[in-house]
């Protein structure tokens, strides 16, 4: 196969997103408010009761790497459900009919996750500015959020198309969704520290895929001490590379 | 000329051949039971039958999106199977239901579509916009696609399978739910595109009318399996002629027709069904004939062979002597429900 063909594929479907984005973003900005209702409500409540452990810094300080980190689950683990509709409606069919390869659906439609991932973090960035919550603000740090803001959607939107590739429906893909958000999201270090939880609930926090991109958020935005950030970083990467490769494979499925 | 090393006229390439084509679903249904076709360069080939004969299985492993389980199909010379992305380059889908993108415009649909056949960022411009005008949708080139009527989508659907500059352009049941004149504009765009561009056209439906208007040559489905394959005027022949329909005012008496005016086909006490070659010529014959025999009738109307008869008798059972009569039983009670 050819990579260059391959990669003009990818962008371009990309590139349908945005377009399609940039007629209508409510999307968009509705995506805003769950965050903002975390940090807000949430987030000012306990930061006032003082009621979790988290060492030096602010409760609202402590979540807001783990609202991005939600809220770019969030869009990424629905995205299978994007896939079976655009199948349902004929468009993927009409994508697959053209002489591109079939794989670069995949990753085309990953990019188009992070696209809107990184819209996401520049809001929850702006909205944590707003709430005077103090983050560090190095441009290398940031950068390296967004990076890992990208990867992350990558990976879940991958992953989620490869469950589309076999559950083919989305009422099936809408329960797989709900079902696997929470428990990530719960049995993650997004909200609290590992240390409070229930011992066999910290066992499930280490396989969480959350917990390091969490993790590797929080030590770019608040601690700046980078102990963990590589092997974070890589092992993101890696579960990236296995579900984008996997996804491609298995997208044809969707269509039999 | 061109030549190829044999010294055969690449010209004479079919632009379609498959052979032994069969699709078995999972569940052991044998949607496409080994058929084999040719459609030459230049002709509109039709695909007809009823919902659940084949034709869109057909069309989706041309177009390679569903993979054959047996059998083999060559493009323009050119394996399907083995090279499925160059076979794609070359082709051009329209499938069943409208599948642009309505979220975008229609200017955007055909540049992420020629995108996605790498048309080259020189010609790409010039492309949409001659595919556009073609199809008549120049002036609404930037409105989002969800505002369009079903007749504009389906014109923007072909629109898209041109930038890519097709040698063969696959449509399948392309004017399902248009409105007539819609339905007709479409028809000659079809007819347009193949008149001066050459383009090779497979197209597949069940409306009868459609095919007759369209196709150059005919492949009756019926079950998986080609029934039959023809010109729609050998077809039409095929069935044997027109059908006369004498009302009379009283029951008939046992009559017997000269053979040179045709064949009853059906005696119904006061209705008489009569196969003739030429339906119109054989009217006075009739009139004649049942006045000379004093039987009074009451009206005569004609029913024209079209393909509609031909695919009711191809459609359901395969041609053979044997079946010669249950075909004519078939078309009897055809006629009658069509009354």
């Amino acid at each position: 196969m050819n990579i260059k063909k391959f990669l003009i594929s990818s962008i371009t479907i990309a590139e349908m997103e945005a377009r399609k984005l940039r007629h209508d973003p409510t999307e968009l900005w509705t995506r805003i408010i769950q965050p903002a209702l975390w940090l807000l409500v949430f987030g000012e409540t306990f930061n006032t009761i003082k009621a979790m452990p988290t060492g030096n810094f602010s409760y609202i300080q402590f979540i807001t790497p783990g609202i991005l980190a939600q809220s770019v689950l969030f869009i990424s683990i629905f995205y299978g459900i994007t896939v079976v509709w655009e199948k349902d409606v004929g468009i993927l069919t009409k994508l697959l009919s053209t002489p591109s390869p079939r794989s670069s659906i995949v990753l085309g439609k990953s990019l188009a996750a992070s696209l809107r991932g990184i819209f996401q973090a520049m809001m929850i960035f702006a909205l944590a500015l707003l709430l005077g919550v103090k983050i560090r603000l190095d441009l290398l740090d940031i950068v390296g959020v967004f990076a890992v803001v990208v990867l992350f959607a990558m990976c879940f939107s991958s992953f989620s198309m490869f469950l589309a590739s076999y559950m083919k429906t989305r009422d099936r893909m809408m329960g797989i969704g709900q079902a696997l958000t929470m428990p990530l999201f719960f049995a993650s270090n997004a909200i609290y520290p590992i240390s409070v939880m229930p011992v066999w609930l910290q066992y499930v926090s280490i396989v969480n895929p959350l917990s390091y991109v969490v993790d590797a958020i929080r030590s770019m935005l608040l601690t700046g001490s980078y102990g963990n950030l590589l092997i974070d970083i890589l092992a993101l990467l890696f579960s990236t590379i296995v579900f984008v490769t996997l996804a491609s494979t298995t997208i044809k499925k969707l269509l039999e | 000329m061109n030549l190829d090393s044999d010294g055969v006229s690449i010209l004479d390439v079919p632009a379609i051949e498959a052979h032994n084509l069969t699709k078995v679903y999972r569940d052991n249904i044998r949607a496409v039971d080994g058929i084999s076709f040719s459609v030459k360069q230049g002709e509109i080939f039709g695909l007809l039958g009823p919902n659940g004969a084949g034709k869109t299985t057909t069309i989706k492993m041309i177009i390679t999106l569903t993979k054959a389980t047996s059998g083999t199909l060559h493009a323009f010379g050119i394996d399907v199977f083995k090279s499925p992305e160059t076979a794609r380059g070359m082709l051009g889908y329209v499938p069943q239901s409208i599948s642009v993108d309505t979220d975008l415009t229609a200017y955007e649909n055909l540049l992420i579509f020629s995108k996605l056949s790498y048309v080259s960022k020189k010609e790409r411009n010039t492309r949409i916009n001659d595919a556009l005008e073609y199809m008549d949708l120049s002036s609404r080139a930037n409105d989002l696609v969800k505002r369009y009527s079903g007749g504009m989508m389906r014109r923007l659907e072909i629109a898209q399978a041109l930038v890519n500059r097709p040698k063969i352009l696959l449509l399948d049941e392309p004017s399902i739910g248009l409105d007539p004149s819609s339905k007709k504009q479409v028809w000659e765009n079809i007819k347009q595109l193949n008149h001066e561009f050459g383009v090779t056209i497979l197209i597949t439906t069940h409306d009868m009318s459609e095919a007759d208007e369209l196709c150059d040559r005919i492949a009756i489905m019926s079950e998986g399996k080609i029934a039959v394959l023809g010109t729609p005027v050998d077809l039409k022949r095929n069935v044997g002629g027109d059908i006369v329909t004498v009302n009379l005012f009283s029951t008939s008496p046992a009559i017997s027709l000269p053979k040179e005016i045709g064949h009853i086909i059906h005696n119904n006490e006061k209705s008489i069904q009569i196969l003739t070659t030429n339906g119109e010529e054989a009217i006075p014959l009739i009139a004649d004939f049942f006045r000379s025999h004093e039987i009074r009738i009451e009206s005569i109307s004609i029913n024209k062979a079209n393909l509609d008869d031909v695919f009711m008798k191809y459609a359901k059972r395969r041609l053979g002597d044997e079946m010669y009569k249950a075909t004519r039983n078939m078309r009897r009670d055809f006629v009658r429900h069509a009354r």
